[in-house]
């Protein structure tokens, strides 16, 4: 369960002040795929940092009973001078996942070859978003966190992203941020759209999406 | 899910091993240098102090005298110098859900006051095979001198940690305020040879007293005349309660 318990965000850049959220009280729906909408700048991105944990509210509390994933395919946590093997161990000893089965995992599925044993600066983009996305799809979460990326790579193993990612979904939650009508419509059976510090909940997607154009037209 | 403490044990556990490879870089090498550094040190000392005469201003080796001295000021040293760097050095982590401020810093010290234990251990261990030193002489007052010197370090470094998230340039005041820190911590003197008005102003520095804790514990008959424990803990607390009280005050606001 992800519980947002009068949650106040907002950012001060250069003396303007910008709340992203204002006095929010929300629980995400239990078991279902969220899509999460809103404008350009409305605060989704912020949304699903605050989801993550890795940003805090200047009030309120997030309550997670549940694990949550960083985004998807996100490497930024990756050390350049530490080798994949190594990177992808850190990130299974942290979460108690067996390094062993981790390892293999990754190695089998990011297809870096030897490469993984060299540091990770030495990767191009998309060897360290295979390795990131990898090492995602390893660990078991309750929720995966979606922040446009869905897969990564060439046309063919984007697809492999896509058939694993897919399987991963029949255990696992999404909550997604998506410009993309169709991948939304794919993927979550409900959305939640983000206004004026407010989230509007909709049990049914296509009606979520219904609201958001119309939001956009006026 | 499990319970918070085994999620928190665990992420510390990984980050331990992280820090390790990344302080120590790829090879084997790398570690023995982290151990060589301060050995070292106190080697030269030893040499420069021989070669121009001098005798040890306690006991009868000055290896012993320099090694008791240098290493608890280094532990401490490199604990507040290290800690303070953590935030900006693994800013990356923040993004993973479970990585909390605080285990990073709790993971840098225990690697290096693991680190030091070993250094000391070798040392001390070398000494007494060379039969330039004899075993402590009260074993338990040399241990906990070693861990409230790394309470001590992991305070101030936290603390400093906290200053340099919201005023960068602390790093290089630091770096000039705690330069005279090697001249006051009694490394190559023993303070109660000064005159009492020295001595008063000297005791203000708890590192000095961690020094002369250090060395009460391991010589039969040092009797410190500036050693005052509780003055040292009550730092040490003090230190701690800031460090990690400003953590938690400072951390909505600290760019993440």
């Amino acid at each position: 369960m992800i519980d947002f318990i009068n949650v106040y965000k907002s950012y001060q850049l250069q003396g303007i002040r910008k709340t992203i959220l204002d006095d929010l009280s929300f629980t995400f729906p239990a078991k279902k795929n969220v899509a999460i909408l809103g404008h350009n700048g409305a605060g989704k991105s912020t949304l699903m940092r605050l989801i993550a944990g890795a940003e805090l509210p200047d009030q309120g509390r997030i309550r997670r009973e549940v694990r949550v994933s960083w985004p998807l395919g996100f490497g930024g946590g990756f050390n350049g001078k530490m080798s994949g093997l190594e990177n992808i161990r850190f990130v299974a000893r942290m979460y108690g996942e067996d390094t062993e089965a981790v390892t293999e995992y990754v190695k089998e599925f990011s297809e870096l070859g030897e490469s993984i044993q060299l540091p990770i600066n030495t990767y191009s983009s998309g060897m360290r978003a295979r390795l990131a996305f990898g090492v995602s799809m390893a660990v078991d979460f309750d929720y995966y966190l979606i922040d446009e990326v869905i897969a990564v790579g060439d046309l063919r193993f984007k697809r492999k992203c896509r058939m694993v990612f897919e399987n991963k979904l029949e255990k696992s939650n999404i909550i997604m941020v998506s410009h993309s009508a169709r991948t939304i419509k794919k993927f979550c059976d409900s959305g939640c759209i983000i206004r004026n510090g407010k989230i509007e909940a909709y049990d049914e997607i296509d009606e979520a999406i219904y609201e958001h154009e119309k939001n956009q037209d006026n | 899910m499990d319970s918070v403490l085994i999620t928190q044990g665990r992420v510390i556990g990984a980050l331990v091993l992280r820090e390790t490879r990344t302080t120590f870089g790829a090879s084997q090498l790398g570690y023995l240098w982290a151990i060589l550094n301060p050995a070292v040190g106190v080697a030269l000392l030893t040499a420069i102090f021989t070669a121009v005469g001098r005798v040890a201003p306690f006991g009868t080796s000055l290896a012993l005298f320099f090694a008791t001295g240098l290493l608890t000021f280094e532990l401490y040293k490199k604990l507040s110098t290290s800690l303070m760097v953590a935030f900006e050095a693994n800013q990356a982590l923040m993004t993973y859900p479970l990585v909390q401020a605080l285990d990073v810093i709790i993971a840098r010290a225990i690697l290096i006051l693991a680190t030091y234990i070993l250094v000391m251990f070798l040392f001390f261990g070398g000494l007494i095979a060379l039969q330039l030193a004899h075993l402590p002489a009260n074993f338990e007052e040399v241990a906990a001198a070693i861990f409230v010197t790394s309470l001590l370090g992991t305070g101030v470094g936290t603390t400093y940690a906290v200053i340099c998230s919201v005023f960068g340039t602390w790093k290089q005041i630091e770096g000039i305020l705690s330069r005279p820190l090697f001249f006051m911590s009694g490394i190559f003197y023993v303070p109660h040879k000064f005159p009492p008005e020295i001595v008063n102003v000297l005791s203000w520095n708890p590192v000095l007293h961690l020094v002369e804790w250090m060395r009460e514990g391991y010589y039969p008959n040092y009797n410190s005349v500036v050693l005052d424990k509780p003055y040292v803990l009550a730092f040490t607390l003090i230190s701690l309660l800031v460090g990690f009280g400003s953590e938690r005050l400072y951390r909505k606001s600290r760019a993440r």
